[in-house]
């Protein structure tokens, strides 16, 4: 979805420094994002992937300084938009870019939309909040977000309720309230993982179509890699709440260093007729044992316990995430001490 | 795998209907029903593993459910070795409930939360009365959580020890320890990450080898039911459209509606770009179903005739000596 060219230079909307969010609880503090950088770019998707529990959805809801507190606290780092940081902003005027300026959508478009008020009324209420629009200029943009979004006879839908809505619809609705402010960043959290394929392609497609029309930075959150590749211009990979690997799209999928990407790319079963003439595996590869404890993290590389590639150094001490190619805007980065 | 014979047919169904009535009104009358399986026949023979795709709502898990009486079938015949299980009565049915098992999708709300995994495992041996003493039971055990990959040290814990993939493997134990020929797993792998899912995938090929298990693998995920299928059945508003082994229906899909699903899947390789069949819409509610075929609103080749004759399922492979079963009027053959 590269939609700036490469010569170029493609503006940074979102500088994520250094972020550390952690959950306290009486068995201790569990560092559910810990020291995360990246960057968002206008126009462009970057694509954050890893498995349950790796802290993906945490550092979504930390730029939306949505973390509930207690148990959770943002402990360190910046979120830099428009040169401010977020987390140092009083609770009024991050209230004012939330939903406004940087909107997020969920994984469950079924229980995030509200079942005793009418689709339009929600919708209403976003725009309502944040823009100084008259009565009627509110209703008629809620019409056009849902008609933008693709759901057929706007003027009827606008009063139906969730339940009267599919799953697909439901989420065609969360992204037509996102958007209704024309955002700078939409978050989609695992926008599609609640959904059938075919209306997993329709809801993509028209999250690039609408990607393109209003040029807003969008940061997919996701377990499906497929997904990621199809749809991402960069990709962060997170392991236990850091991040093991970063860099483009392509660079990611063609040359994985990192032996987690590795792990995952393979796991995923191909298709014998993959068009990308890849030969089906009579047997899955997998990557042994299963996520560390994030209250009892081991010392060293978090991932060495699952890794064939594993050293004693990796035991001793946790390597830095190092750029090993300078090749784009988000240079190739890996946190793994070897070179495979 | 030529015309079926007869001897290595394990299960057959014919024609199973399933209608849920819907009540409402003054009285509570039947005032509609959603028909969540209209009619599908199949057989799935001993060994083998047939997939079972589709979107949600289609009537996978309930035709499922159907085969093993779990839900009651509203019409059609289910034959399990050789033996008509419809009418059978409540004991006949446990009895024969040690044959055929059922692994669902949701380790978490499977398993009970205050049994230890000891007692979930020593309960069915109870309750088909396997094993003399509790000594050869828990022994019985041992060779249950060695076969499924736990240690047999967490015989004294609790579910909520256990991650989403050692809660699994809890769920194909229990399900193994009757020692049945035939399981039903309904989105057995759709809850978990790709590195575990795939580590669950290899066991159930594994045990499958090991004990001559018959699955019928229903899921979602396209990909993962190649992987592990020996024949595929696509099922669309609780018909099933298309049919053929896994390596025909993945390679040669015929049916419109198969051959969206497919262009559909999203492919690990940003290289590659595809042309993809998008299908507008949702699918249709099973209460009032379409008439004539009914993918005939979605489908990209529709003509007159869709909207008014519903297709029958139908062999199209007539050169090779698998069948490929498709229901659609204009299969370019």
């Amino acid at each position: 979805m590269a939609v700036a060219s490469e010569t170029q230079s493609v503006e940074k909307i979102l500088e994520i420094k250094n972020l550390k969010t952690s959950f306290f609880s009486d068995e201790g503090e569990v560092r559910a994002v810990d020291d995360v950088s990246f960057n968002v770019f206008k126009g462009r998707t970057l694509g954050i992937v890893g498995e349950s529990g790796c802290g993906k959805s945490v550092t979504s809801l930390s730029i939306m300084r949505l973390i509930p507190d207690p148990p959770g606290r943002i402990v360190g780092g910046e979120i830099l938009y428009q040169g401010k940081d977020l987390l140092k902003l009083d609770l009024a005027s991050m209230r004012a870019i939330r939903g406004n300026k940087i909107s997020m959508i969920f994984q469950e478009p079924m229980t995030s939309l509200n079942p005793v008020f009418t689709i339009g009324n929600q919708i209403r209420e976003a725009i309502g909040l944040h823009q100084n629009l008259s009565r009627k200029d509110i209703q008629d943009k809620a019409v056009e977000m849902i008609q933008l979004v693709g759901i057929p006879s706007p003027e009827k839908r606008v009063s139906d309720y969730p339940h009267q809505l599919s799953g697909g619809m439901r989420q065609r609705v969360m992204i037509a309230m996102a958007l209704s402010c024309n955002p700078h960043v939409l978050i989609a959290d695992e926008p599609t993982t609640a959904l059938d394929v075919t209306i997993q392609a329709q809801i993509l497609e028209l999250l690039q179509k609408l990607q393109q029309k209003v040029g807003m930075g969008l940061i997919l959150i996701t377990h499906d890699l497929g997904v990621v590749s199809e749809v991402a211009d960069e990709v962060v990979v997170m392991y236990a709440g850091r991040v093991v690997e970063q860099g483009s799209v392509a660079e990611i999928f063609k040359h994985p260093k990192m032996p987690y990407t590795r792990g995952l790319l393979n796991s995923i079963p191909t298709l014998s007729k993959d068009p990308t003439g890849k030969i089906k595996k009579k047997r899955l590869e997998t990557i042994p044992g299963i996520v560390p404890n994030m209250l009892h993290l081991p010392q060293g590389c978090r991932f060495q316990d699952r890794c064939t590639y594993v050293l004693d150094s990796c035991r001793e001490r946790e390597p830095e995430l190092r750029i090993i190619a300078q090749d784009s805007e988000m240079p190739h980065a890996i946190r793994c001490a070897r070179d495979i | 795998m030529n015309t079926p014979n007869s001897d290595d047919v394990l299960l057959s169904v014919k024609n199973i209907v399933k209608n849920f009535p819907i009540s409402g009104g003054f009285l509570s009358r039947e005032v509609a029903s959603v028909k969540a399986v209209s009619g599908v026949s199949f057989d799935i023979r001993k060994g083998e593993t047939l997939g079972l795709v589709g979107e949600s709502g289609c009537g996978k898990s309930t035709l499922g459910r159907c085969l093993l009486r779990l839900i009651e079938p509203t019409e059609g015949e289910i034959i399990f070795k050789g033996q008509n299980i419809t009418r059978l009565g409540p004991s006949e049915l446990r009895r024969l409930r040690r044959n055929m098992q059922i692994i669902f999708q949701d380790p978490y709300a499977s398993l009970n939360p205050r049994m230890t995994v000891e007692t979930i495992l020593a309960e069915p041996l109870e309750i088909h009365k396997i094993g003399r003493d509790r000594h050869e039971r828990q022994q019985k055990i041992f060779k249950l959580l060695d076969l499924c990959g736990l240690r047999r040290e967490v015989m004294g814990r609790y579910p909520h020890e256990f991650s989403g993939g050692q809660r699994q493997r809890i769920c194909i134990a229990r399900a193994l320890s009757v020692e049945p020929e035939f399981i039903v797993c309904d989105e057995a792998v759709s809850a978990l990450d790709v590195s575990i899912q795939a580590q669950i995938v290899n066991l159930m090929q594994d045990l499958q080898k090991e004990l001559g298990l018959t699955y019928l693998f229903i899921a979602h995920d396209l990909k993962v039911v190649e992987h592990i299928s020996t024949r595929v059945a696509v099922m669309y508003l609780g018909k099933v459209v298309e049919m053929a082994t896994a390596e025909e229906l993945y390679g040669n899909p015929k049916h419109p509606y198969t051959r969206a699903l497919l262009s559909a899947i999203p492919i690990p390789d940003p290289t590659y770009k595809k042309e993809r069949v998008i299908l507008r819409g949702d699918v249709p509610s099973p209460i009032n179903p379409p008439k004539g075929c009914h993918f005939h609103p979605r489908c990209p080749v529709v003509q007159d005739n869709c909207k008014v004759a519903a297709p029958k399922l139908k062999d199209t492979g007539e050169k090779s000596p698998n069948r490929h079963d498709v229901s659609c009027h204009y299969v370019d053959v």
